[in-house]
């Protein structure tokens, strides 16, 4: 019987989409203004 | 005496001088030193933990943080004088200038260091005995690898507005490697535990040297120069 | 073609590879979630696994070309070089965000405890302070070409300390066995395991790429509106 964590799994899964997408939609919304510019 | 010798040496000296003058920077990592030993004395439970087994790392703690001070006084002198910019205009190799400044930070290090340890010795009740030559050596050649890296890094810190934070933040990293082995060493020393069992450390605090030292020396010009 | 056309060009790039990254992360979520079989002993907290080594391995690449642009910069004075260096410490300092925060919530319900000083957590803290250092020094600096050459002395002794990391780590541990605690230990992955992290490995590397051009052109565009700016 595996033990049960799968809260650790949601909270990493969560930090790291948070992390990259946040980083990754902040540089994009940079990249939107200089394009639009 | 070669030419670089002779004017690294003259680098060091004008610098030694002037911090001698004005003596402030010593006296207070000095008494930083001390300040850290008193605090940490009464931070720690006495039935707890042996004073043998702290001994190392209050040590190394104490002279790391007291190095860091001692090497801010780089910036006033740097501020006050711009004696850098003197020298520079010479056609003086950079690799001397910086081997000046290494050495006139190595006295400052050094002498909050040679300070430090019969007051640690004194308030931790550590006896050195048969050890102290070891310890003595251990010293110099840690303090030698992160002064190197602390010297250059002071020539980029003093360009900037908050310099004496940004000497820790580059430096501290580059201390750990130092740190652990002089502690590891230390601590085996005290114990009186045989040459063979600290080769490795050794190993790394020499290597550490050669390396930084190096190449410090080398990209001092970049530092300096335009 | 101007400077801020160019710089356009390579933030539209930079976007389309991020873009494709990002859906490629949700797919390696897909796959780590439904796909990968879940480890009998460790349980569903294994998975982290497929985040926390790609990530690892993106921070320490953006890392390393950090370092070694910043010697090839010393060598040749290329502002495009410090430009790059500049881009992937900052790209660097996200994955390293990303390996800090799941080390830990692996290690809890793994290893027991919070933290662990081994070799590779205990790298990627020393990642990240230098990657902090050399950003916190490029911010400090207004002259740019001082700036880009003191970063980058600061980016190869960086590069040239990790080896230094890696000893000290490695003669602690040899000479302090440390206490054996539910080590995961997988000297060989079921292949779906492995796929798993293969792909993942590859999307992570791919996020690097995306970003790192991304950023580039960001701060290419910057530089180009500066110059206007001056001009005019």
């Amino acid at each position: 019987m595996p033990p049960d964590n799968g809260g650790y799994m949601i909270a990493a899964y969560v930090v790291t989409a948070v992390i990259l997408v946040g980083y990754a939609g902040w540089l994009w919304s940079k990249g939107r203004r200089v394009l639009r510019s | 005496m070669p030419e670089a010798v002779r004017l690294a040496l003259a680098v060091a000296a004008k610098d030694i001088r002037a911090e001698l003058r004005s003596r402030t920077a010593l006296l207070s990592a000095v008494v930083f030193a001390a300040l850290v030993l008193v605090v940490f004395n009464f931070a720690r439970d006495p039935t707890a933990l042996s004073a043998t087994d702290l001994a190392p790392s209050v040590l190394w703690v104490t002279f790391a943080l007291a190095a860091m001070l001692a090497l801010n006084r780089a910036f006033t002198v740097e501020r006050e004088n711009g004696a850098l910019d003197g020298l520079l205009l010479a056609p003086i190799p950079r690799e001397a200038i910086f081997a000046g400044k290494l050495l006139a930070n190595l006295a400052f290090v050094g002498t909050v260091e040679a300070v430090t340890l019969p007051l640690f010795v004194l308030f931790f009740n550590v006896d050195l005995g048969a050890a102290l030559p070891g310890i003595v050596a251990v010293t110099a050649l840690a303090t030698v690898g992160f002064v190197a890296v602390g010297t250059i890094f002071s020539a980029m810190a003093v360009r900037t507005r908050f310099a004496e934070l940004m000497l820790p933040v580059l430096l501290l990293p580059f201390m750990v490697p130092p740190l652990i082995g002089a502690v590891q060493a230390t601590s085996r020393l005290l114990s009186g535990r045989p040459l063979s069992e600290m080769l490795g450390w050794l190993r790394l605090l020499a290597l550490y040297d050669i390396v930084f030292v190096t190449l410090c020396t080398l990209a001092f010009s970049a530092v300096v120069d335009e | 073609m101007t400077a801020a056309a160019a710089a356009r060009s390579i933030v539209r790039r930079g976007m389309f590879l991020t873009a494709v990254a990002l859906l490629g992360l949700a797919a390696v979520y897909l796959l780590a979630l439904q796909y990968a079989p879940v480890e009998a002993r460790q349980g569903l907290a294994q998975k982290i696994f497929y985040l926390h080594v790609p990530s690892a391995w993106s921070a320490l690449l953006a890392f390393s070309l950090v370092g070694i642009v910043s010697g090839l910069y010393l060598w040749l004075h290329d502002p495009r070089l410090d430009r790059f260096a500049a881009s992937s410490a900052e790209v660097g300092v996200a994955f390293s965000a990303v390996m800090l925060t799941t080390g830990p919530i692996w290690a809890k319900p793994i290893w027991g405890t919070w933290w662990t000083w081994d070799a590779r957590l205990t790298l990627t803290l020393f990642l990240f302070f230098l990657f902090v250092g050399y950003l916190a020094l490029r911010a400090a600096l207004q002259d740019p070409a001082e700036r880009a050459r003191f970063s980058a002395v600061v980016g190869i002794l960086g590069l040239l300390l990790v080896p230094f990391i890696h000893l000290s780590v490695y003669l602690f541990r040899t000479l302090h066995p440390q206490p054996i605690v539910l080590k995961p230990s997988a000297p060989s992955l079921p292949p779906e395991m492995l796929r798993t992290l293969l792909v993942s490995a590859l999307v992570f590397t791919l996020l690097y790429v995306g970003l790192v051009t991304l950023r580039y052109g960001l701060t290419l565009a910057e530089e180009a509106r500066e110059e206007a700016g001056d001009a005019a």
